[in-house]
């Protein structure tokens, strides 16, 4: 999948992931890797550093046995009306591809 | 026997053994380099290195010392910046950018120009199925008000081509609403704005040299 593509897609999953609550990076990560979405760990900090200060997430300290305290991710308020819309337009985009690849070869 | 050392990862101490102290240095350093330009840079590289931390920890559990395979194992996880490479999310828009979310910008269309592809252009960015209703206006235009001629040129001049796929993607955009209009109106307004006042330095320039050129000629004449 083309990287712009990808990383449209991938904010749309783990915006969904943490919709669902509450949710520590590399459970995301675990999620994402089921569905080939994500390779490694590394590409994740900086997508969620950035929906953070876009405002779309917060995030509380949690206490944690095996290390340092873990970053706990939530959806803001605005973070939720955000993927809602972006569900939508999804919504409508795999609609109008599948619209227009329907007659193709290999797509059944 | 190996030397070890003693280290701080996120807050925790670690004793780790020499080489593996030198591959995680190195690690982390590449790390900071391939991040240094990115939002947020040091929220990264404290997460990469919280959980590297808590990684190495769930590793080493009752040994004492980190080995080299341990900051393996731990870096196979969080990848190199190779790997971050193959996924680079770093440049590039995403959907938070808002020329994502709206789209569309003004070109000219080359895939279906009679002379510049202004009108096909316009076409497109307002929808309009087929280009020849805004060939028909601009024709009215030019024959009528007489208007029509310069805006062409004008518009020939100022608009971009489309070039890039890109390009062609965001000239058709989203079908308009009204969210879109405003940000549009807003954006090329703006930019268009921009362009004739540059326009009009040039020319006023240009004609500040024309006239000073035409008195030298004159007093030269006489």
């Amino acid at each position: 999948m083309k990287a712009q593509m990808r990383k449209g897609v991938l904010e749309l999953c783990i915006l969904s992931i943490i919709s669902e609550g509450e949710a520590y990076p590399s459970d995301i990560i675990q999620k994402l890797k089921e569905q080939e979405l994500i390779v490694v760990e590394g590409t994740m900090y900086p997508l969620l550093t950035r929906l953070k200060n876009a405002g779309l997430l917060g995030y509380n300290w949690q206490e944690s046995t095996s290390g340092p305290p873990r970053k706990y991710y939530h959806l803001t308020e605005e973070g939720t009306s955000f993927l809602k819309d972006l569900l939508a337009t999804w919504n409508k985009l795999v609609n109008v591809v599948n619209q227009s690849t329907k007659n193709l070869v290999g797509n059944e | 026997m190996n030397k070890t050392n003693n280290v701080n990862i996120g807050g925790f101490p670690f004793t780790i053994d020499d080489d593996a102290y030198a591959h995680l240095q190195k690690y982390l350093d590449k790390i900071e380099n391939h991040f240094r330009h990115s939002e947020g840079y040091e929220e990264i590289i404290d997460d990469i290195e919280n959980r590297m931390a808590e990684l190495l920890n769930e590793r080493i559990r009752n040994k004492r010392i980190v080995s080299l395979e341990d900051v393996e194992h731990a870096i196979g996880i969080l990848g190199t910046t190779a790997d971050f490479g193959a996924d680079d999310f770093s440049e590039g828009r995403s959907a938070l950018d808002s020329s994502y979310k709206t789209g569309k910008k003004l070109f000219r269309d080359p895939d279906d120009k009679i002379i510049g592809g202004v009108c096909s252009g316009l076409a497109a960015y307002f929808g309009i199925q087929d280009p020849i209703w805004v060939r028909i206006g601009f024709a009215i235009l030019a024959l009528g008000a007489g208007i029509g001629i310069p805006l062409y040129l004008l518009m020939w001049a100022l608009v971009p081509e489309a070039l890039t796929p890109k390009d062609f993607l965001s000239m058709r955009g989203e079908p308009i609403n009204v969210n879109n209009i405003a940000k549009i109106v807003e954006d090329q307004v703006e930019n268009i704005s921009d362009q004739l006042s540059e326009l009009g330095n040039d020319w006023k320039s240009k004609r500040r040299k024309k006239k000073s050129g035409k008195k030298k000629s004159w007093k030269d004449r006489h």
